[in-house]
Protein backbone atom coordinates (compact mmCIF):
# COMPACT_ATOMS: atom_id res chain seq x y z
CA UNK A 1 0.00 0.00 0.00
CA UNK A 2 2.48 2.66 0.39
CA UNK A 3 4.56 1.69 -2.38
CA UNK A 4 1.76 2.70 -4.42
CA UNK A 5 1.47 6.20 -2.46
CA UNK A 6 4.82 6.58 -2.83
CA UNK A 7 4.27 5.73 -7.08
CA UNK A 8 1.40 7.92 -6.89
CA UNK A 9 3.21 10.61 -5.27
CA UNK A 10 5.92 10.40 -8.19
CA UNK A 11 3.29 10.05 -10.66
CA UNK A 12 1.80 13.50 -9.67
CA UNK A 13 5.41 15.28 -9.30
CA UNK A 14 6.39 13.90 -12.79
CA UNK A 15 2.70 14.89 -13.96
CA UNK A 16 2.90 18.60 -12.47
CA UNK A 17 6.55 19.04 -13.23
CA UNK A 18 5.38 18.33 -17.48
CA UNK A 19 2.57 20.53 -17.12
CA UNK A 20 4.70 22.93 -16.21
CA UNK A 21 7.39 22.33 -18.89
CA UNK A 22 4.64 21.21 -21.75
CA UNK A 23 1.12 22.24 -20.56
CA UNK A 24 1.45 26.07 -20.83
CA UNK A 25 3.40 26.10 -23.34
CA UNK A 26 3.27 29.86 -24.17
CA UNK A 27 1.15 30.25 -27.77
CA UNK A 28 3.65 31.05 -30.36
CA UNK A 29 3.52 35.02 -31.15
CA UNK A 30 1.68 35.53 -34.11
CA UNK A 31 3.42 38.33 -36.27
CA UNK A 32 2.87 39.94 -39.49
CA UNK A 33 6.52 41.35 -40.83
CA UNK A 34 7.65 43.50 -43.54
CA UNK A 35 10.43 45.26 -44.17
CA UNK A 36 10.66 47.92 -47.00
CA UNK A 37 13.86 50.16 -48.10
CA UNK A 38 12.19 53.70 -48.72
CA UNK A 39 12.90 56.83 -47.31
CA UNK A 40 16.67 56.06 -47.62
CA UNK A 41 16.67 54.03 -44.90
CA UNK A 42 15.21 50.36 -43.63
CA UNK A 43 11.47 50.65 -42.90
CA UNK A 44 9.85 47.88 -40.47
CA UNK A 45 6.63 46.94 -39.52
CA UNK A 46 5.56 44.66 -37.27
CA UNK A 47 1.72 44.04 -36.23
CA UNK A 48 1.20 41.43 -33.53
CA UNK A 49 -1.70 39.82 -35.00
CA UNK A 50 -2.07 36.38 -37.24
CA UNK A 51 -1.18 37.47 -40.80
CA UNK A 52 -4.18 37.97 -42.32
CA UNK A 53 -5.35 39.57 -46.10
CA UNK A 54 -6.58 42.89 -44.18
CA UNK A 55 -3.19 43.40 -42.25
CA UNK A 56 -2.14 42.49 -45.76
CA UNK A 57 -4.05 45.24 -47.11
CA UNK A 58 -3.39 48.02 -44.46
CA UNK A 59 0.89 47.04 -44.79
CA UNK A 60 0.12 47.39 -48.65
CA UNK A 61 -1.36 51.12 -48.15
CA UNK A 62 1.39 52.12 -45.96
CA UNK A 63 3.71 51.13 -47.93
CA UNK A 64 2.37 53.15 -50.77
CA UNK A 65 1.79 55.68 -48.86
CA UNK A 66 5.58 55.69 -47.62
CA UNK A 67 6.54 56.17 -51.15
CA UNK A 68 4.54 58.44 -52.14
CA UNK A 69 5.52 60.85 -49.29
CA UNK A 70 9.40 59.79 -50.67
CA UNK A 71 8.10 60.70 -53.77
CA UNK A 72 6.86 64.43 -52.84
CA UNK A 73 9.20 65.00 -50.24
CA UNK A 74 12.56 63.65 -50.71
CA UNK A 75 15.89 66.48 -51.39
CA UNK A 76 17.47 63.24 -53.54
CA UNK A 77 15.20 62.86 -56.16
CA UNK A 78 15.05 65.60 -58.57
CA UNK A 79 11.64 65.10 -59.46
CA UNK A 80 10.00 65.57 -56.01
CA UNK A 81 8.33 68.69 -55.05
CA UNK A 82 10.99 69.79 -52.68
CA UNK A 83 13.59 69.49 -55.08
CA UNK A 84 11.42 71.45 -57.58
CA UNK A 85 10.95 74.09 -54.88
CA UNK A 86 14.82 73.98 -54.36
CA UNK A 87 15.97 74.42 -58.20
CA UNK A 88 13.19 77.58 -58.43
CA UNK A 89 14.95 79.21 -55.31
CA UNK A 90 15.14 82.81 -56.01
CA UNK A 91 13.23 82.66 -59.31
CA UNK A 92 9.46 81.45 -58.94
CA UNK A 93 7.14 80.23 -56.12
CA UNK A 94 6.05 76.60 -56.12
CA UNK A 95 2.25 74.73 -56.39
CA UNK A 96 3.22 71.54 -54.04
CA UNK A 97 0.23 68.46 -52.65
CA UNK A 98 -1.34 69.47 -49.47
CA UNK A 99 0.80 66.88 -47.96
CA UNK A 100 4.34 68.88 -48.15
CA UNK A 101 2.48 72.08 -47.62
CA UNK A 102 1.62 70.91 -44.33
CA UNK A 103 4.95 69.51 -43.51
CA UNK A 104 6.38 72.73 -44.34
CA UNK A 105 4.12 74.88 -42.25
CA UNK A 106 4.96 72.25 -39.34
CA UNK A 107 8.86 72.86 -40.30
CA UNK A 108 8.37 76.49 -39.94
CA UNK A 109 6.85 76.40 -36.51
CA UNK A 110 9.45 74.04 -35.26
CA UNK A 111 12.13 76.71 -36.38
CA UNK A 112 10.06 79.20 -34.23
CA UNK A 113 9.44 77.05 -31.60
CA UNK A 114 13.27 76.53 -31.35
CA UNK A 115 14.28 79.87 -32.21
CA UNK A 116 15.77 79.05 -35.27
CA UNK A 117 17.91 75.38 -33.47
CA UNK A 118 15.57 73.49 -36.41
CA UNK A 119 16.16 74.76 -39.68
CA UNK A 120 14.74 73.44 -42.61
CA UNK A 121 17.19 75.51 -44.70
CA UNK A 122 19.86 73.89 -43.77
CA UNK A 123 19.80 72.03 -47.20
CA UNK A 124 22.63 74.07 -48.77
CA UNK A 125 25.14 73.54 -45.89
CA UNK A 126 23.85 69.47 -45.94
CA UNK A 127 24.68 69.21 -49.41
CA UNK A 128 28.11 70.71 -49.04
CA UNK A 129 29.20 68.73 -46.39
CA UNK A 130 28.02 65.77 -48.48
CA UNK A 131 27.90 63.47 -44.95
CA UNK A 132 26.84 60.12 -46.24
CA UNK A 133 27.74 60.27 -49.89
CA UNK A 134 31.30 59.23 -51.52
CA UNK A 135 31.98 62.86 -51.52
CA UNK A 136 31.81 63.78 -47.69
CA UNK A 137 34.80 66.15 -47.02
CA UNK A 138 35.71 68.96 -44.63
CA UNK A 139 34.41 72.19 -46.78
CA UNK A 140 36.39 75.65 -46.54
CA UNK A 141 35.49 77.95 -44.17
CA UNK A 142 34.69 80.50 -47.27
CA UNK A 143 32.22 78.32 -48.89
CA UNK A 144 30.65 78.02 -45.56
CA UNK A 145 30.35 81.49 -44.58
CA UNK A 146 29.21 81.99 -48.64
CA UNK A 147 26.08 79.68 -47.71
CA UNK A 148 25.57 80.57 -44.29
CA UNK A 149 23.20 84.09 -45.27
CA UNK A 150 20.51 81.74 -47.46
CA UNK A 151 20.34 79.44 -44.30
CA UNK A 152 16.74 80.88 -42.68
CA UNK A 153 13.30 79.62 -42.13
CA UNK A 154 11.95 82.89 -41.43
CA UNK A 155 12.96 83.16 -45.77
CA UNK A 156 10.21 80.28 -46.81
CA UNK A 157 7.29 82.15 -47.90
CA UNK A 158 4.13 79.86 -48.29
CA UNK A 159 0.55 80.44 -49.09
CA UNK A 160 -2.03 78.69 -47.70
CA UNK A 161 -4.59 79.90 -49.85
CA UNK A 162 -3.15 78.35 -52.89
CA UNK A 163 -0.61 76.07 -51.38
CA UNK A 164 2.19 78.08 -53.11
CA UNK A 165 6.19 77.79 -52.01
CA UNK A 166 8.71 80.17 -52.64
CA UNK A 167 12.53 80.58 -51.08
CA UNK A 168 13.01 84.08 -52.18
CA UNK A 169 17.46 83.76 -52.11
CA UNK A 170 19.39 82.13 -54.94
CA UNK A 171 20.94 79.17 -53.23
CA UNK A 172 18.24 78.57 -50.57
CA UNK A 173 17.08 74.62 -50.70
CA UNK A 174 15.04 72.77 -48.17
CA UNK A 175 15.97 69.58 -46.35
CA UNK A 176 12.28 68.07 -44.76
CA UNK A 177 14.95 65.21 -43.99
CA UNK A 178 14.86 65.78 -39.68
CA UNK A 179 10.89 65.61 -39.91
CA UNK A 180 9.62 63.79 -43.11
CA UNK A 181 10.21 60.00 -41.45
CA UNK A 182 8.30 61.27 -38.33
CA UNK A 183 5.40 62.60 -40.57
CA UNK A 184 5.29 58.94 -42.73
CA UNK A 185 5.28 57.36 -39.35
CA UNK A 186 2.46 59.41 -38.03
CA UNK A 187 0.63 58.49 -41.46
CA UNK A 188 1.19 54.90 -41.19
CA UNK A 189 0.11 54.74 -37.86
CA UNK A 190 -3.56 56.41 -39.08
CA UNK A 191 -3.80 53.78 -42.10
CA UNK A 192 -3.20 51.23 -39.16
CA UNK A 193 -5.73 52.70 -37.30
CA UNK A 194 -8.32 52.83 -40.00
CA UNK A 195 -7.67 49.15 -40.40
CA UNK A 196 -8.49 48.43 -36.44
CA UNK A 197 -4.39 47.27 -35.74
CA UNK A 198 -4.59 46.31 -32.09
CA UNK A 199 -0.60 45.90 -31.64
CA UNK A 200 2.27 46.98 -34.10
CA UNK A 201 4.96 49.15 -34.24
CA UNK A 202 7.05 50.85 -37.17
CA UNK A 203 10.66 51.40 -36.95
CA UNK A 204 11.75 53.99 -39.50
CA UNK A 205 15.64 54.11 -39.89
CA UNK A 206 15.70 54.28 -35.84
CA UNK A 207 12.28 56.51 -35.60
CA UNK A 208 10.03 54.10 -33.81
CA UNK A 209 6.20 54.22 -33.55
CA UNK A 210 4.38 51.99 -31.19
CA UNK A 211 0.33 51.31 -31.71
CA UNK A 212 -1.15 50.17 -28.75
CA UNK A 213 0.24 47.47 -26.58
CA UNK A 214 1.69 44.38 -27.05
CA UNK A 215 -1.32 41.56 -27.32
CA UNK A 216 -0.51 40.52 -23.58
CA UNK A 217 -0.92 43.99 -22.72
CA UNK A 218 2.25 44.99 -21.28
CA UNK A 219 4.04 48.12 -22.97
CA UNK A 220 6.81 48.04 -25.68
CA UNK A 221 10.20 47.78 -24.61
CA UNK A 222 12.33 49.71 -26.23
CA UNK A 223 16.00 50.37 -26.32
CA UNK A 224 18.17 53.47 -26.79
CA UNK A 225 21.04 52.94 -28.73
CA UNK A 226 24.34 52.94 -26.88
CA UNK A 227 26.77 56.05 -28.61
CA UNK A 228 29.60 54.30 -28.04
CA UNK A 229 28.43 50.46 -29.56
CA UNK A 230 27.57 49.11 -32.67
CA UNK A 231 24.00 49.07 -33.77
CA UNK A 232 21.24 47.38 -31.66
CA UNK A 233 23.32 47.75 -28.43
CA UNK A 234 21.65 49.81 -26.00
CA UNK A 235 21.94 51.80 -22.70
CA UNK A 236 18.49 51.80 -21.35
CA UNK A 237 15.18 50.69 -22.11
CA UNK A 238 11.77 52.56 -22.43
CA UNK A 239 8.47 51.35 -21.80
CA UNK A 240 5.80 52.99 -23.86
CA UNK A 241 2.10 52.28 -25.58
CA UNK A 242 0.45 54.67 -28.32
CA UNK A 243 3.38 56.74 -28.01
CA UNK A 244 6.92 57.38 -29.93
CA UNK A 245 10.72 57.17 -29.94
CA UNK A 246 13.12 59.41 -31.99
CA UNK A 247 16.64 59.31 -31.42
CA UNK A 248 19.14 61.60 -32.98
CA UNK A 249 23.25 61.15 -32.19
CA UNK A 250 26.63 61.71 -33.38
CA UNK A 251 27.44 58.18 -34.48
CA UNK A 252 25.22 57.12 -37.18
CA UNK A 253 26.35 59.31 -40.36
CA UNK A 254 30.15 60.23 -39.89
CA UNK A 255 33.20 61.17 -41.71
CA UNK A 256 36.68 61.50 -39.91
CA UNK A 257 39.24 63.11 -41.02
CA UNK A 258 42.35 64.00 -39.53
CA UNK A 259 41.05 62.21 -36.59
CA UNK A 260 38.02 64.33 -36.26
CA UNK A 261 34.72 62.83 -36.53
CA UNK A 262 32.37 65.02 -38.46
CA UNK A 263 29.02 63.89 -37.88
CA UNK A 264 25.45 65.29 -39.79
CA UNK A 265 23.62 66.95 -37.31
CA UNK A 266 24.21 70.45 -38.46
CA UNK A 267 24.14 73.85 -36.55
CA UNK A 268 22.69 76.46 -38.56
CA UNK A 269 24.24 78.94 -36.81
CA UNK A 270 27.59 78.44 -37.77
CA UNK A 271 27.42 75.58 -40.89
CA UNK A 272 29.68 73.10 -38.95
CA UNK A 273 28.59 69.51 -37.41
CA UNK A 274 27.13 70.74 -33.72
CA UNK A 275 30.02 70.23 -31.26
CA UNK A 276 28.92 70.18 -27.45
CA UNK A 277 28.73 67.99 -24.37
CA UNK A 278 25.97 65.38 -25.94
CA UNK A 279 26.39 61.88 -27.61
CA UNK A 280 22.16 61.61 -28.34
CA UNK A 281 18.86 63.08 -27.70
CA UNK A 282 16.22 60.82 -27.33
CA UNK A 283 12.38 62.19 -27.52
CA UNK A 284 9.66 60.19 -26.64
CA UNK A 285 6.25 61.66 -27.21
CA UNK A 286 2.42 60.85 -29.22
CA UNK A 287 3.60 62.44 -32.16
CA UNK A 288 6.30 60.93 -34.42
CA UNK A 289 6.53 64.39 -36.14
CA UNK A 290 7.34 66.40 -33.14
CA UNK A 291 9.86 63.80 -31.78
CA UNK A 292 11.31 63.57 -35.34
CA UNK A 293 11.94 67.68 -34.74
CA UNK A 294 12.51 67.70 -31.56
CA UNK A 295 15.38 65.07 -31.03
CA UNK A 296 17.30 67.46 -33.81
CA UNK A 297 16.64 70.53 -32.32
CA UNK A 298 17.61 69.83 -28.50
CA UNK A 299 20.66 68.04 -29.63
CA UNK A 300 21.26 71.53 -31.29
CA UNK A 301 20.27 73.31 -28.35
CA UNK A 302 22.92 71.64 -26.17
CA UNK A 303 21.87 69.37 -22.42
CA UNK A 304 21.02 72.84 -20.61
CA UNK A 305 18.76 74.32 -22.60
CA UNK A 306 17.45 71.89 -24.37
CA UNK A 307 16.16 69.60 -20.86
CA UNK A 308 14.45 72.79 -20.08
CA UNK A 309 13.04 73.63 -23.19
CA UNK A 310 11.39 69.94 -23.53
CA UNK A 311 10.38 70.34 -19.71
CA UNK A 312 7.89 73.23 -21.12
CA UNK A 313 6.27 70.86 -23.29
CA UNK A 314 3.47 68.79 -22.12
CA UNK A 315 3.59 64.92 -23.16
CA UNK A 316 6.98 65.34 -24.24
CA UNK A 317 9.99 63.78 -22.13
CA UNK A 318 13.54 63.72 -23.32
CA UNK A 319 16.87 61.77 -22.69
CA UNK A 320 19.94 63.08 -22.77
CA UNK A 321 23.60 61.37 -23.50
CA UNK A 322 26.88 62.76 -22.80
CA UNK A 323 30.18 62.86 -23.99
CA UNK A 324 31.30 61.55 -20.77
CA UNK A 325 28.35 58.36 -20.54
CA UNK A 326 26.08 60.44 -17.87
CA UNK A 327 22.69 59.83 -19.09
CA UNK A 328 20.40 63.18 -17.84
CA UNK A 329 16.54 62.79 -18.37
CA UNK A 330 13.24 65.08 -17.99
CA UNK A 331 11.21 64.57 -14.93
CA UNK A 332 8.57 62.34 -17.03
CA UNK A 333 11.10 59.87 -18.67
CA UNK A 334 12.58 59.31 -15.31
CA UNK A 335 9.27 56.75 -14.63
CA UNK A 336 9.39 55.25 -18.17
CA UNK A 337 13.43 54.63 -18.72
CA UNK A 338 15.76 51.88 -17.03
CA UNK A 339 19.15 52.28 -17.45
CA UNK A 340 20.31 48.46 -18.61
CA UNK A 341 24.33 49.56 -19.07
CA UNK A 342 26.16 50.15 -15.98
CA UNK A 343 28.78 52.02 -18.03
CA UNK A 344 26.46 54.63 -18.15
CA UNK A 345 25.08 56.93 -15.02
CA UNK A 346 21.73 58.53 -14.26
CA UNK A 347 22.84 61.92 -13.61
CA UNK A 348 20.22 63.64 -11.74
CA UNK A 349 19.74 67.46 -11.12
CA UNK B 1 -0.99 -3.78 -6.58
CA UNK B 2 0.44 -7.04 -8.19
CA UNK B 3 4.58 -7.21 -8.84
CA UNK B 4 3.38 -6.64 -12.69
CA UNK B 5 1.73 -3.76 -12.07
CA UNK B 6 4.52 -2.67 -9.96
CA UNK B 7 7.08 -2.98 -13.25
CA UNK B 8 4.21 -1.46 -15.60
CA UNK B 9 3.80 1.97 -13.51
CA UNK B 10 7.72 2.20 -12.97
CA UNK B 11 8.11 1.65 -16.73
CA UNK B 12 4.94 4.27 -17.22
CA UNK B 13 6.33 6.81 -14.75
CA UNK B 14 10.26 6.49 -16.21
CA UNK B 15 8.94 7.15 -19.65
CA UNK B 16 6.90 9.86 -18.04
CA UNK B 17 10.18 11.79 -16.38
CA UNK B 18 12.33 10.61 -19.83
CA UNK B 19 10.00 12.31 -22.26
CA UNK B 20 9.27 15.96 -20.17
CA UNK B 21 12.95 16.53 -19.17
CA UNK B 22 13.48 16.39 -22.92
CA UNK B 23 10.86 18.72 -24.17
CA UNK B 24 12.18 20.27 -20.75
CA UNK B 25 15.98 20.19 -22.74
CA UNK B 26 14.73 20.91 -25.95
CA UNK B 27 12.49 24.08 -25.57
CA UNK B 28 15.23 25.79 -22.82
CA UNK B 29 18.48 24.82 -23.39
CA UNK B 30 18.53 24.02 -27.16
CA UNK B 31 17.24 27.46 -28.54
CA UNK B 32 19.89 29.04 -26.96
CA UNK B 33 22.84 26.98 -28.12
CA UNK B 34 22.03 27.49 -31.85
CA UNK B 35 22.59 30.80 -33.39
CA UNK B 36 22.09 31.10 -36.69
CA UNK B 37 22.36 33.66 -39.00
CA UNK B 38 21.12 34.62 -42.56
CA UNK B 39 22.63 36.60 -45.43
CA UNK B 40 19.44 38.27 -47.00
CA UNK B 41 20.39 40.45 -50.52
CA UNK B 42 17.25 41.97 -52.23
CA UNK B 43 15.05 40.20 -50.16
CA UNK B 44 16.47 36.68 -51.16
CA UNK B 45 18.08 34.88 -48.35
CA UNK B 46 21.63 33.82 -50.49
CA UNK B 47 22.79 32.19 -47.56
CA UNK B 48 22.34 30.41 -43.91
CA UNK B 49 25.04 29.30 -41.75
CA UNK B 50 24.79 28.17 -37.83
CA UNK B 51 26.97 30.25 -36.22
CA UNK B 52 28.04 28.10 -33.18
CA UNK B 53 29.34 25.01 -35.84
CA UNK B 54 32.01 27.81 -37.45
CA UNK B 55 35.50 26.90 -36.00
CA UNK B 56 37.80 29.42 -37.67
CA UNK B 57 37.49 32.79 -39.30
CA UNK B 58 36.41 32.97 -42.58
CA UNK B 59 35.41 35.69 -44.80
CA UNK B 60 33.14 35.77 -47.96
CA UNK B 61 32.79 38.26 -50.43
CA UNK B 62 29.64 39.10 -52.22
CA UNK B 63 29.32 41.51 -55.36
CA UNK B 64 25.75 42.03 -56.98
CA UNK B 65 25.26 42.89 -60.34
CA UNK B 66 26.25 46.40 -60.23
CA UNK B 67 29.30 45.34 -59.16
CA UNK B 68 28.88 46.80 -55.25
CA UNK B 69 30.85 44.68 -52.80
CA UNK B 70 30.59 43.62 -48.95
CA UNK B 71 32.65 41.40 -47.52
CA UNK B 72 30.94 39.10 -44.75
CA UNK B 73 33.59 37.66 -41.87
CA UNK B 74 32.45 34.36 -39.63
CA UNK B 75 34.28 33.93 -36.68
CA UNK B 76 32.81 31.30 -33.61
CA UNK B 77 29.69 32.87 -32.59
CA UNK B 78 29.61 35.76 -34.64
CA UNK B 79 29.07 37.48 -38.16
CA UNK B 80 29.78 41.16 -39.34
CA UNK B 81 30.23 43.05 -42.42
CA UNK B 82 34.35 43.88 -42.30
CA UNK B 83 34.28 45.59 -45.49
CA UNK B 84 32.33 47.20 -47.85
CA UNK B 85 32.33 49.23 -50.97
CA UNK B 86 29.34 51.39 -49.98
CA UNK B 87 30.14 55.51 -49.40
CA UNK B 88 28.07 55.25 -45.89
CA UNK B 89 29.35 52.22 -44.04
CA UNK B 90 27.16 52.04 -41.54
CA UNK B 91 26.55 48.24 -42.49
CA UNK B 92 30.61 48.23 -41.01
CA UNK B 93 29.77 50.26 -38.25
CA UNK B 94 27.37 47.70 -36.74
CA UNK B 95 30.45 45.72 -35.98
CA UNK B 96 29.97 42.17 -34.74
CA UNK B 97 26.41 40.80 -34.66
CA UNK B 98 26.44 37.89 -31.68
CA UNK B 99 22.83 37.65 -30.76
CA UNK B 100 19.57 36.28 -31.76
CA UNK B 101 17.74 39.60 -33.78
CA UNK B 102 20.85 41.42 -34.08
CA UNK B 103 20.80 42.79 -37.71
CA UNK B 104 23.08 44.54 -39.99
CA UNK B 105 22.26 46.46 -42.90
CA UNK B 106 23.80 47.91 -45.98
CA UNK B 107 20.90 50.00 -47.47
CA UNK B 108 22.49 51.25 -50.49
CA UNK B 109 23.47 47.77 -51.61
CA UNK B 110 20.01 45.90 -50.62
CA UNK B 111 22.29 43.73 -48.29
CA UNK B 112 21.90 43.05 -44.65
CA UNK B 113 23.30 39.73 -42.44
CA UNK B 114 21.07 38.92 -39.30
CA UNK B 115 21.03 36.18 -36.55
CA UNK B 116 17.40 34.76 -36.39
CA UNK B 117 15.21 35.15 -33.35
CA UNK B 118 13.68 37.22 -31.35
CA UNK B 119 15.92 39.80 -28.67
CA UNK B 120 15.28 39.07 -25.45
CA UNK B 121 14.59 42.04 -23.72
CA UNK B 122 13.58 45.00 -25.73
CA UNK B 123 11.24 44.82 -28.61
CA UNK B 124 13.27 47.30 -30.63
CA UNK B 125 16.02 49.85 -30.40
CA UNK B 126 15.85 53.68 -31.26
CA UNK B 127 19.23 54.90 -33.09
Amino acid sequence: MQSVNKISLIAIIVIAFMSITVGCKEPKQAITYRQLYLMGTVIQIKVLDTPSPSIDLAIEEAATRLQEIEDKMSINKDTSEMAVVSQQAGKDKVKVSEDTFFVLQQAVQYGEETQGSFDPTIAPIVKLWGIGTTHAKLPKQEEIEFLLPVVDYKDIWLNPATLEVKLPKKNQAIDLGAIAKGYAADEVKKIFEKHAIQSAFIDIGGNILTIGTKPDGSKWKMGVQNPLEPREEHVGIVSIQDQTLVTSGNYERYFEEDGVRYHHIFDPRTGYPVDNELMSTTIISDMSMDADALSTSVYVMGLTKGKAFIESIEGVEAIFITKDQKIHMTSGAEKIFIITNKEYVNEKR
Amino acid sequence: MKKGDKIMASIVLGMLIVSSLGVFLYRYVQPKDRLIAEVVQEDVVIQTMDLGLVEKMQTMSIVNDKENKNVIQVEPGKIRFVDADCPDQVCVHAGWLTKPGDVAVCLPHKIYIRVLGEKEDVDSTAY
